[in-house]
């Protein structure tokens, strides 16, 4: 299929949904021109300096989606699909319906192949492997790919935001935005702010505002036993550490394991269950110090107010990714995924001297 | 100090009285509150307006508490011993202070007693309390070996003596106890796959089996342990402590509950709601135990159970249970850094580093 007819398909099968980002024509053809420049087009060569080039999709592709945010697969698929590669899918055991969903919004000849076992044949015929999950899947995956071939890993990551000068109801509105999309579970889902002001206030202000917002929602969560246990356990330590402690602050949904915001004045790194549960903190003094044990597993800092002093703070501190908090989650579709081109990794460049 | 109250549970200990159980808890209730500071605080905070007229009402202080607080009910300047978790999880390492070991020693006997656990020669595989002054198991291994150094079967390393062990069983006919926490067994079942014990012995294993290095279930593990000593799995027995505690539940061979001495009480509570689950439905496991007279005697472990007629069948915690997308938990990365540079030095998981709560 033309590169041409590829975007319109992903396109219209993206349109049912919106959690995706922008992916309308003419965004997914300009993120391919900013990777890619007219290097993609089949049929003609481009000028590349003193010779032409051509891109041609590494073929298969296998996506090893893990984990329950749909949104990674989807992407990694729509990847695929847009640089011309054939494309295989191993699914988590328990599925994804979303992804199914997307599946069959695409014409026949562009949908994958899936599986929710992993074949070692697809593993020895991808000449590309994009792997979604823990360390531990990354590692598996690193072991048994050749040099030959070329993986692309995203492991699991560690998202944050740094409020560094005043902050109103918009911020703070941003700030629960962020952490509610998939429950906390995405790579780029916040799990502490770290606030130069009244930090205190600011836990305050987001405890106010996911209780208006579960006030209006009569819909309780359904947890498993071992999400609630964690989450009941972290409640009643953090209690006990606010009746005991200084400074120590805590705010729980009524009645629920909802969500809970814990204002700690250590700004050391602590455990966090996700699931709504989201810590604040002052900025300290050597912020880049108490966050070095997590430095390369840093994906998103969402910062406020967006400046040159607060961008470059974050991009010392490991950020691969700065953006406004409000928008952690809606990456924009011509990201660098964990610092890394998308589309460009997932092609081999045919450099070609000698043509007229 | 708690001369009189000690007493009366210390009597409770020897001759337990049902009817007596919610007196002595309510007791030990307003006296811990009067006497603890940091708990005194926790009850204030809870703000609890309801009258503390049941057991079940007394407020329970989470297992992590003894992390950050000294809960003593006594003066510091009175502590008579003192046991360290071992902080192989998350911040730290929590500590549980004693005014005097009497209760502690009679829950240890009183409690083996009471489920008929047999005083055969004891081989433990833990360390000599000598060695591990903070280790509340191999407090518990003195106390029922009545301190032989002979009985102690880890060295100061960490490592299992298994040589010395295929000596002490060599040619003998009389059954025995061997009681360890079951990442000893482990360790003990990499160097030995055949030990046949004398007919008629017990195995006591404790600890978790989830959340260690090598993951093993607990069936694998009786399985295991089955075939070395040539025993039933009915003879491998459970013993569920911890430091935060005083005395212990037991169970017996495999998926049967666990069970406590008459001064130890539990409820399952449900996570959602911080109260009493329904029966049949999963929840925490809060404890309430009369011989934690220098600490709190309710504490809220974080382990999973259901109850099953007068026990409860432990389920314990799996940290890898709960989802987590791509999203990855601060405190695994932490750790993950520190087994890699564990690993680097060399440096293995010697067994004075066990399980979360011992």
């Amino acid at each position: 299929m033309h590169l041409l007819n590829r975007v319109e398909a992903v396109a219209c099968a993206a349109r049912e949904f919106p959690w995706l980002g922008d992916l309308t024509p003419s965004s997914i053809q300009r993120w391919i021109a900013l990777e890619l420049g007219t290097l993609l087009d089949a049929n003609t060569p481009q000028t590349y300096g003193e010779h032409h080039c051509s891109a041609r999709a590494l073929s298969p592709i296998l996506h090893v989606v893990s984990g329950n945010t749909p949104h990674a697969g989807i992407q990694s698929l729509t990847r695929g699909i847009l640089v011309g590669g054939k494309n295989r899918v191993k699914l988590p055991r328990q599925g994804l319906p979303e992804f199914d969903h997307f599946v069959r919004l695409l014409p026949a000849e562009l949908q994958p192949e899936t599986s929710n076992s992993l074949h070692a044949a697809w593993i020895e015929e991808a000449e590309a492997l994009v792997v979604f999950g823990s360390d531990e899947t990354v590692e598996f995956f690193a072991k048994h790919v050749s040099p030959r071939q070329r993986l692309l890993a995203y492991g699991h990551k560690v998202s944050l935001g740094l409020v560094m000068g005043s902050f109103d109801a918009n911020v703070i509105e941003g700030a629960v935005r962020d952490v509610l999309v998939f429950d906390q579970l995405g790579c780029l889902s916040p799990q502490l702010f770290y606030v130069a002001g009244d930090s205190a206030e600011f836990a305050k202000g987001l405890a106010e505002r996911f209780n208006e917002l579960f006030l209006s929602d009569s819909a309780v969560a359904e947890w498993t036993s071992e999400i609630a246990g964690s989450l009941r356990s972290c409640r009643e330590e953090w209690k006990f550490r606010a009746a005991t402690e200084p400074g120590i602050q805590v705010w729980e949904s009524p009645e629920s394991l909802d969500w809970l915001v814990i204002h700690d004045p250590n700004p050391s790194l602590i455990s966090n269950p996700l699931y709504r549960t989201i810590f604040v903190k002052p900025v300290p003094a050597d912020l880049l110090s108490v966050l070095t044990p997590i430095r390369r597993q840093i994906s998103t800092i969402g910062v406020h107010p967006v400046n040159s002093n607060a961008v470059e703070l974050a991009i010392q501190l490991g950020a691969q990714r700065v953006c406004p908090i409000g928008r952690m989650q809606k990456p924009a579709v011509t990201w660098h995924h964990d610092g890394a081109p998308t589309l460009a990794n997932l092609v081999r460049f045919v450099d070609i001297e000698g043509l007229a | 100090m708690n001369m009189a109250l000690e007493e009366e549970i210390l009597c409770f200990l020897q001759q337990p009285d049902e009817e007596k159980f919610e007196t002595i808890a309510l007791r030990l209730f307003e006296h811990q509150k009067s006497r603890n500071p940091a708990f005194a605080r926790y009850c204030e905070f809870l703000g609890q307006s309801e009258l503390i007229d049941s057991w079940k009402k007394i407020p329970a202080v989470p297992q992590q508490a003894f992390k950050y607080s000294e809960l003593r009910s006594f003066p510091a300047s009175k502590t008579a011993a003192e046991f360290h978790t071992s902080g192989t999880t998350r911040q730290g390492f929590g500590r549980h202070f004693m005014g005097s070991l009497h209760l502690y020693q009679a829950a240890v006997q009183k409690g083996w007693d009471y489920f008929n656990l047999p005083r055969y020669p004891l081989i433990l595989l833990m360390q000599d309390p000598e060695k591990a002054e903070f280790s509340s198991l191999s407090r518990m291994g003195g106390i029922l070996c009545n301190y032989r150094r002979d009985c102690f079967y880890v060295n100061r390393e960490g490592g299992v003596e298994a040589d010395r062990l295929r000596t002490f069983l060599w040619n003998r006919t009389d059954p025995v106890t061997l009681f360890g926490p079951a990442l000893a067994f482990l360790n003990l079942l990499q160097e030995i796959s055949d030990l046949p014990l004398p007919p008629g012995s017990i195995l006591m294993e404790t600890g978790g089996f989830k959340g260690i290095d090598r993951e093993i279930s607990k069936e694998d593990l009786y399985a295991r342990l089955s075939r070395c000593f040539s025993i039933g799995v009915d003879f491998i027995w459970n013993e569920y402590g911890m430091t935060e505690l005083s005395s212990q539940f037991y169970s017996r061979g495999l998926g049967g509950p666990h069970f406590g001495p008459p001064w130890l009480r539990f409820l399952i509570i449900d996570p959602k709601t911080n109260r009493e689950a329904s029966p049949a439905e999963v929840g925490l496991l809060r404890i309430f135990d009369l011989a934690n007279l220098w600490s709190v005697l309710a504490v809220q472990t974080e382990d999973l159970a259901v109850a099953q007629g007068d026990g409860f069948l432990l389920l314990g915690r799996d940290p890898a249970a709960v989802p987590r997308g791509c999203s990855r938990s601060i405190d695994e990365l932490i750790q993950r850094g520190t087994s890699i540079k564990r690993e680097k030095q060399g440096i293995g998981l010697g067994l004075n580093a066990s399980v979360e709560s011992r």
